[in-house]
């Protein structure tokens, strides 16, 4: 029953960031020049990929509505007089107000615009230089002394599928195997007599943890393994890594979740409780590791929280393996941060069930003990 | 008015069986407060700030110097280290000791002199978009205003007229003004919106676990139960719509009229949304689970950090029956862009009609026989 859900979650995240790139986000114009070139900015900035002209407003206060109400994420303002003070040399100034609320599609559009703009206006002024007697091609170096060539070094479009789809899909797993390991190990840890019970059963700390866990771990595995097929062959996002150690992360990553899961099912006084517990613990983690802003922006306890959860150095380890394609050797200080992470939940989960198990039954007493004795 | 009294005390009655009961007290009380110190700690610095980068000089010279040192000044970038070559500055890269690679080439300033473009390099990492937007912010600034600076040398030296020098290298100048969030602070923008859904999540959770699986109020008490959970969720709208954002620093315009005017029919939404999923699902844990496990997906749904126009349509209408789906952008317009009521008429429009669809819902599953129990 547990099954489908993360891969429902999955399709829908994929459904959602399919487009890979924002395109065609509305903004607005104010064009008070109503003139040849301002009308020849505003076709411009329309023709620009990631924005589209939806409005043609009258004033900026009506531009400040159409932000507020969310029907366009930037206002492009052409002062009156535009055409006349070029044509005279007078450095008008064009405006564009992006909505920074919106940080994502706001900083699109703002920037889209602003390229629009000064785009225009090296075509004004390779006129211009061209009129002075300065031949084209020389006229063109004028403009651009120094130009810089700007490479992504990996992710070249800088698509979002491979920025935030690919790290979405683990904060979802990491949950939802975090709470199944609480669920597993809750059933028997909060009902009377439930540990004695699997003592029984399973004979050892080390059994009893396997038995329960297990099961869970295929499942992870399975899922995340879907997930990547989805991403890797459905979408193509890149992959440059070693595919073994790739599967290996994603094995640790899974068996780390679930030790946290389960410790954190027994320190809890109840089942309920204990997957509050893991909510507040887990749900934030998205932003501790660093995907959205860095960890190394971040305050001190920022990144020692951040260390304390599997996601962060797995994301590290994806981006390595997807992205990246670092050299293993790259890779191996945070796969040794990503396993004493396992280590030390693994054997506080020991310690703990260990504990838990020993605890003497309301009434079977007798049983348990000679149980002890055996283990 | 003795009426009143009865009911009242009915009101304090839930509230104290609410405290009463540890798991929903540590949804609905602490973990909210838990909440409210643990999830901005991680936004907290606002804007990102030097990132470090390391700079391959192959050119040394005054001017590859100066570029340097212009680079290192800003905000946004800080050099760390220099390399002689790309392999090292790889090797760097790959360690994550630096997330930018700035490479000027030999042969720089005498392009320069010479009147020659003067190409320079920058590389950094295209799966972390913040800094790369850093980077490449840092690097295309300064050598546009050193080019400039070239430029306008250059043709004032041909004997051009100072202005006109001016105006023929920018003949139009283009300002670009951030509203809402000025200096574009992170916090600014993923806090309030969070903190929506985190309401929406606690009670849902909260009555989940109250009432997922127990005989629901009726009458009187029903009444009571829900006055209680909407008080207590008005003082939670309260702290966290305006006392988080004074906290924290974050800039807040809006008034409180239009903020009632959201937020009343968002947490009616949400409760009537909780007692049908705690009808629907009669599972304490499967509700806790359930909503644990869809928190962080319902966030991508609203629009904030991924523009709802690229969600296709059919999910964005499936999304509707979700609060938090139109909720979150009304409450950022209202407190972050001081929209009016009618700017956010049609988010308030589909809360109501959510109230009324979960209530029908809740309702009509109260009826199924094991809730009868």
């Amino acid at each position: 029953m547990l099954v489908p859900l993360p891969l429902i979650l999955f399709l829908m995240l994929a459904v959602i960031f399919a487009p890979g790139l924002p395109r065609d986000l509305p903004v607005a114009v104010v064009d008070l020049d109503g003139s040849t070139m301002s009308r020849q900015i505003v076709r411009m900035a329309d023709a620009a990929a990631d924005v589209e002209v939806v409005e043609q407003l009258a004033s900026l206060s009506e531009a400040r509505q159409a932000l507020v109400a969310q029907r366009a994420y930037a206002v492009l303002m052409i002062p009156a007089g535009l055409e006349h003070d070029i044509l005279l040399g007078q450095r008008p100034e064009v405006v564009v107000f992006s909505n920074s609320q919106f940080l994502t599609a706001g900083g699109i559009v703002g920037r889209s615009l602003s390229t629009t703009v000064s785009t225009f206006s090296a075509g004004v002024s390779l006129r211009l230089l061209e009129a002075q007697g300065v031949g084209s091609d020389r006229a063109l170096d004028l403009i651009t002394p120094i130009p810089v060539q700007q490479s992504p070094l990996f992710n070249p479009s800088l698509d979002y599928i491979q920025f935030l789809l690919s790290a979405i899909m683990p904060t979802v797993l990491q949950i939802f195997i975090c709470a199944t390991a609480v669920l597993s190990f809750s059933r028997e840890h909060h009902s009377p007599n439930g540990m004695p019970r699997l003592q029984r059963i399973a004979l050892s700390p080390t059994r009893a943890i396997l038995g329960k866990l297990l099961p869970y771990t295929f499942v992870g595995t399975f899922v995340l393994l879907l997930g990547d097929v989805l991403l890797f062959n459905v979408f193509d996002a890149s992959f440059r890594g070693n595919v073994f150690v790739f599967f290996l992360n994603g094995f640790m990553f899974i068996l780390t979740c679930q030790a946290m899961g389960a410790l954190i099912a027994l320190i809890a006084k109840d089942t309920t409780g204990a997957l509050g517990m893991m909510g507040l613990i887990v749900a934030p983690s998205f932003g501790f590791a660093g995907v959205s802003f860095p960890r190394f922006g971040m305050t001190l306890f920022s990144q020692i929280w951040g260390a304390i959860i599997p996601l962060t150095p797995y994301l590290q380890l994806r981006t390595d393996q997807t992205l990246r394609g670092a050299p293993l050797e790259y890779s191996l200080p945070t796969m040794g941060w990503l396993f004493a992470q396992l280590l030390v939940f693994s054997v506080l989960l020991w310690v703990m069930t260990r504990k838990t198990m020993a605890q003497i039954p309301v009434s079977e007493n007798a049983t348990v003990e000679t149980q002890e004795s055996k283990s | 008015m003795r009426k009143l009294r009865h009911f009242l005390a009915e009101v304090f009655g839930v509230i104290r069986a609410l405290f009463a009961d540890d798991s929903a007290k540590s949804t609905m009380i602490v973990g909210i407060l838990i909440y409210s110190v643990l999830y901005p700690q991680p936004y907290v610095g606002e804007v990102l700030r030097d990132v470090p980068v390391v700079v391959i000089d192959q050119d040394n010279s005054t001017a590859s110097r100066t570029l340097v040192r212009a680079i290192d000044v800003t905000d946004l970038v800080d050099v760390t280290m220099s390399a002689p070559d790309m392999e090292t500055a790889r090797d760097a890269f790959y360690r994550r000791d630096v997330y930018g690679i700035f490479v000027i080439p030999a042969g720089f300033e005498a392009d320069l002199l010479a009147s020659r473009p003067a190409p320079v390099a920058a590389y950094s990492d295209g799966s972390y978009l913040l800094i790369y937007s850093n980077v490449m912010r840092a690097v295309a600034t300064v050598a546009g205003t050193m080019g400039a600076q070239v430029n306008y040398a250059r043709l004032t030296g041909l004997g051009v007229d100072d202005g006109v020098a001016r105006t023929m290298l920018s003949p139009v100048a283009v300002t670009n003004v951030a509203v809402f969030n000025p200096q574009g602070g992170y916090a600014s923008y993923v806090i309030p919106a969070a903190f929506v859904l985190i309401l929406q999540q606690t009670l849902l959770m909260g009555i989940g676990l109250l009432h997922a699986g127990r005989k629901p109020p009726t009458g009187e008490r029903l009444w009571a139960t829900i006055t209680a959970y909407f008080s207590l969720y008005m003082v939670w709208v309260a702290f966290t719509q305006m006392l988080i954002p004074y906290l924290y620093s974050i800039p807040r315009t809006g008034d409180l009229a239009t903020l009632l005017l959201i937020s009343v029919p968002f947490i009616c939404a949400c409760i009537a949304m909780g007692f049908a999923i705690a009808m629907a699902i009669p599972w304490r844990e499967g509700v806790v689970f359930l909503l644990v496990v869809i928190g962080m997906p319902l966030f991508f749904l609203s629009g904030i950090s991924w523009p709802v126009e690229m969600i296709p349509d059919h999910l964005r209408t499936l999304s509707l029956l979700v609060p938090s789906s139109t909720a979150i952008s009304a409450f950022v317009a209202v407190d972050q862009m001081g929209a009016s009521a009618r700017d956010v008429a049609g988010a308030i429009q589909t809360q109501i009609v959510l109230v009324v669809v979960y209530s029908t819902l809740a309702v009509a599953l109260s009826r199924l026989p094991r809730n009868r129990r």
